[in-house]
């Protein structure tokens, strides 16, 4: 009996032990800075002296700032570019992957993955190389076939479609494994069924598997979209916001001010970023969880 | 578990999937495939003939230029340093208090867990200026314990393991329990050894995030001695286009290849090596349907 | 070899910068040098009184000076031997650092600071919390140092920085080109007689864009403070006050304007592939520029080499001043350092000994024939007939010694670079790009911009 209790004991008193190192770490280096930066964001502070209290000011010079609300519509823009292609491809990469069919598929799958596994700053550095509008390999391609050069990240038009394609290139490998782990987990026997009533595969692709996946898909969407508003190594490596601002997304938006001393209106701008985020984060749970 | 998407009685060579496959793996390997073999050719070849690859003209002029003027053995080692305490204190904490998340109730279990949820969302280069307001006080700027324990267990980690070890069912904790086994006991021979596919997940997650970060590497050691790979790369693009005597766009191009070129090997091979584990640890670790 | 505001591509491609610039820029205020000292400033917690550095009684000890890595690297661990013979007992240091990554960094943590830290003319201010008060050691200099020089190191506190090099604006032209196309150069005063010259040219030679209007925004408006600099404006006044909606903004806009329109122009970013290409085929023969672009014909243009020569910039109007100042370095001495005091005695010879200023501009091994990419701001130094480098081959054998010099003593004097300088380029330096893409009037930029520095740059301050 004694036995019995002390080891209920135990089991209550553990898991306070199991997280102790986790919240100790978690603690001193994300809630404590997590606080600092609440703290600013209703400060003027540069970083020495003392800091201003100054209210609801930063978040006020943001809300009416017209650069604020353009980085914004950079991360949609390239949100829009970026997703519904990389979900496109990622899922028929991963329903091939799944089929018993196709041949080589481990091979696909570690093809797929290198882009993901290979260090931002080293890929970002291919990016400019390979995109010069002079003597980037892109426009000498194009060159081959009689069209003219683009100024692939000069121009305001050709600059955000490239930094999409660096980020699906990047990151479609990763959502290829996760729809692919969404897809083994469907039952086989629900193709079986459909095949035997006839189900052709395209109709069984949106009657069983699409269905199936939402939840799959709405944890890549929730993740990507999450990536995509935080974006800042892309634009700080490859094209330091411009030309002209035109991929100076959310992320590194908040990056300027930093740069610029002005740190309690970053820490504004970080918490904005994070009520944007979450609200739509919730809308596609809501969205995808709807059609149920 | 896996299943066929092919019905038996309308088996035909499937060309068009197999096109698609095969585009879709030259455009992902084409830039990789580019920058490892230009980085052996003359430096004023990449820019003046950048499709051809002249097996002939073979050079590794640009790798010792490289290696010239740049401290990369150094990177490599703070890396690994870096890489294996890190790696280990969160491949060894993380599951273990997600353990807890997922199995266990306790006082505060939500709030933490929200807190954790939150941070998820915040943009990490926000938090850098307390942080290194942080380091100073505690007098860490220029050692490794502020490249390693900050962002380590971090919120990713806890939320992925979560993930896996909700997936390990009740009745097996409970059987070892009635076995008369700890509740560590249970961690480390029940737990551990079930979600080892997610841990191998997280483990390359880690380790790729761990040698690919740059940003607080960049700021918190600013010393040289104490600098990763990534910094080394980040900085040698300023270090040799500005300065250099007679550098120019050319040979330039060709020492951030080579640099670049060193950086991505490793952990390229490293994930061949490990693909399997990679790969089934993703497909334990994230959302299924 | 380049100069240090080549790196401007690359240069924001250096995340140091972020918690850096952040910390310590403007908040200079009057009490951060009061008697007590820095009230708070993480990077300044025990200064000494006045904060102001003596030199020291015994020349002992050792330094950490941190350079960029490259050519000047090079120039001054060349310097250090003539160094230690007059001051054996000083142990140099001498670091190549990515400067602009960590300095801010260092000073904000207090770890491993420097004893005595090359760096941007324009940064010197915005620091000037974390640095010595120079005014007692540099005073007896101070007469002799170029006015504008001093002026960029100044505060209202003091100055506090070393002043390095003086970097004149001139207009390099390629010589054979005109000659050919019968344009003669030399016969330049003023910006309506380039004008001229240009329009001559791209008569003469069909398809040709004569005048370099630089594309990269930072560059773009470097060189537009160098053409104000020589109206003896700038973009903020000695209170930081803009001053950027005035008539001398006004006509230099208009000039740059002019030549885009008339098809005058090749737009492209210093010295990149496009840039070159142009340079070497005759179609771009002015470029008015700091004297370091002498680098291109040196090392750049193998085609065009020895065509180039260089003359003082056109005047904004008969008798005005014939050059302006773009870029320029500075030495300063973190106050946190265990041994600035013996720093200051290295740069002191460095700049202002004859042995130390003439290892520097000298033959080297780096410079064979002498560092030929800026002058001394220290006039003695600086003497027209007295020349450190000699003529540059790939100007044709000319004097760019007296060319430069005789420039330099044109600058007019001008007040601190604010601590938002490098934040404007968002604005000032991409609405001039709006203007070369025919979006925007020079009126226009100069309206939109000013707003916009006010209100997201000045106000937040």
């Amino acid at each position: 009996m004694a036995a019995l209790t002390a080891a209920r004991t135990r089991r209550r008193l553990a898991p306070y032990v199991f997280v102790l190192p986790f919240v100790a770490i978690f603690a001193a280096f994300s809630v404590y800075p997590l606080f600092f930066t609440a703290r600013l964001s209703f400060t003027s502070w540069r970083g020495s002296g003392a800091a201003e209290w100054v209210g609801w000011e930063n978040y006020t010079y943001l809300l009416t700032s017209s650069a604020f609300w353009s980085s914004l519509a950079n991360s949609g823009i390239l949100w829009v570019l970026i997703i519904p292609a990389q979900l496109v491809i990622a899922l028929l990469a991963a329903v091939l992957l799944n089929s018993a069919r196709i041949r080589l598929r481990g091979f696909f799958r570690v093809a797929f993955i290198v882009p993901f596994v290979t260090p931002l700053v080293a890929v970002a550095q291919i990016w400019v190389v390979v995109f010069d509008t002079q003597y980037g390999a892109v426009n000498g391609a194009l060159n081959l076939l009689g069209l003219p050069d683009i100024g692939w990240l000069t121009t305001t038009v050709w600059a955000k479609p490239t930094l999409a394609l660096l980020f699906i290139w990047k990151t479609t490998g990763f959502i290829i494994i996760i729809l692919l782990s969404g897809l083994q987990s469907i039952d086989g026997t629900l193709y079986e069924a459909a095949s035997i009533d006839g189900a052709s595969r395209r109709r069984q692709l949106t009657a069983i598997t699409a269905p199936l996946l939402r939840r799959t898909i709405m944890f890549a969407v929730v993740l990507q979209t999450l990536a995509v508003f935080q974006m800042f190594a892309e634009p700080f490596v490859v094209t330091q916001g411009g030309p002209y601002s035109s991929t100076t997304t959310a992320g590194y938006y908040l990056y300027n001010h930093i740069t610029r001393a002005d740190l309690g209106t970053g820490a504004a701008n970080s918490f904005l970023l994070v009520l944007l985020v979450m609200v739509l984060s919730l809308v596609f749970v809501r969205l995808l969880r709807a059609k149920d | 578990m896996t299943s066929t998407l092919a019905p038996r009685r309308r088996e035909r060579p499937a060309v068009g999937s197999y096109l698609f496959l095969i585009v879709l793996t030259l455009a992902f390997l084409a830039p990789v495939v580019w920058a490892l073999l230009s980085a052996f050719k003359p430096a004023p070849s990449i820019i003046s003939a950048p499709l051809t690859f002249d097996p002939s003209t073979f050079t590794l002029a640009n790798f010792t230029a490289m290696f010239e003027d740049v401290p990369i053995g150094r990177g490599f080692f703070n890396t690994g340093i870096v890489l294996v305490t890190k790696g280990t204190i969160t491949l060894f904490f993380a599951p273990l208090a997600a353990y807890a998340f997922a199995k266990y109730s306790f006082v505060g279990k939500n709030l933490i867990f929200g807190a954790v949820l939150i941070t998820l969302m915040l943009p990490t280069i926000v938090l850098i200026v307390p942080l290194l307001l942080e380091m100073k006080l505690l007098g860490w700027v220029n050692t490794y314990q502020a490249l390693i324990l900050p962002g380590a267990v971090d919120a990713f980690a806890i939320f992925w393991m979560r993930q896996v070890i909700a997936a390990v069912p009740d009745e097996l904790l409970d059987a070892a329990r009635v076995d008369g086994c700890g509740e560590f006991g249970i961690f480390t021979r029940i737990v551990l050894p079930v979600i080892r596919p997610g841990l191998a997940g997280l483990a390359v997650l880690t380790i790729m995030n761990i040698y690919n970060d740059f940003v607080w590497p960049v700021i918190v050691a600013s010393s040289e001695r104490m600098a990763t790979l990534q910094v080394v790369l980040s900085t040698l693009a300023q270090n040799i286009t500005g300065n250099r005597i007679g550098a120019d766009y050319a040979t330039v191009t060709g020492e951030l290849l080579a640099a670049s070129s060193v950086a991505l090997v490793p952990l390229l091979v490293l994930f061949i090596a490990l693909q399997r584990h990679f790969i089934n640890g993703i497909l334990a670790g994230s959302v299924k349907g | 070899m380049r100069h240090p505001h080549l790196n401007a591509r690359r240069r924001t491609a250096v995340i140091g910068i972020a918690a850096a610039t952040a910390l310590g820029l403007a908040a200079c205020g009057p009490e951060i040098t009061s008697d007590e000292g820095p009230t708070t400033g993480p990077g300044s917690s025990e200064p000494p009184a006045e904060n102001q550095l003596v030199a020291p009684d015994s020349p002992e000890g050792e330094i950490t000076i941190w350079d960029r890595s490259g050519d000047l690297f090079e120039v001054f661990e060349a310097a250090i031997p003539a160094f230690n013979e007059r001051y054996p007992d000083i142990v140099v240091h001498h670091e190549a650092v990515d400067i602009d990554a960590k300095l801010q960094n260092t000073l904000i943590t207090g770890t491993e600071v420097p004893d005595g830290v090359f760096l941007d003319d324009a940064r010197v201010a915005g620091y000037a919390d974390f640095l010595w008060n120079l005014d007692g050691v540099l005073e007896p200099y101070l007469g002799e140092i170029a006015e504008y020089k001093v002026d960029v190191n100044s505060t209202t506190e003091g100055i506090f920085g070393v002043p390095f090099d003086s970097n004149p604006g001139l207009l390099y032209y390629n010589a054979a080109a005109l000659e050919d196309a019968g344009v003669d150069a030399t016969t330049i005063e003023t910006y309506d007689d380039l004008l001229a010259a240009a329009r001559d040219y791209a008569d003469a030679v069909p398809g040709s864009a004569p005048i370099h209007l630089e594309q990269s925004p930072f560059l773009a408006q470097l060189q537009l403070e160098m053409f104000a600099s020589q109206l003896g404006t700038s973009i903020a006044d000695a209170d930081g006050e803009l001053r950027l909606d005035s008539p001398e903004y006004e006509q230099i806009l208009t000039f740059l304007d002019t030549v885009q329109s008339e098809g005058l122009g090749t737009r492209a970013e210093y010295l990149d592939p496009t840039d070159i290409a142009e340079l070497e085929n005759g179609n771009q023969v002015f470029y008015p520029w700091a004297i370091w672009f002498d680098f291109a014909p040196q090392q750049l243009l193998p085609e065009t080499s020895g065509d180039w020569r260089a003359m003082p910039l056109p005047a904004w109007e008969d008798g005005g001043a014939r050059s302006g100042v773009m870029g320029g370095s500075s030495f300063v001495l973190p106050s946190e350092s265990e041994n600035a005091d013996l720093a200051w005695l290295f740069y002191e010879f460095l700049m202002f000994d004859e042995a130390g200023y003439t290892s520097v501009w000298g033959p080297s091994e780096v410079y064979p024939d002498g560092l030929n990419t800026s002058i001394p701001s220290y006039a003695p130094a600086a003497d027209p007939s007295e020349p450190l480098f000699a003529p540059v081959e790939a100007l044709g054998g000319q004097d760019l010694w007296a060319v430069a010099t005789e420039a330099g003593e044109q600058i007019p004097g001008t007040v601190p670079t604010p601590s938002w300088w490098a934040g404007a380029v968002e604005y000032l330096g991409n609405d001039l790009q709006r203007m070369y893409d025919d979006d925007l009037s020079p009126q226009e930029v100069l309206a939109s911009s000013s707003e916009a520095i006010q209100t997201n740059l000045i106000d937040r301050q």
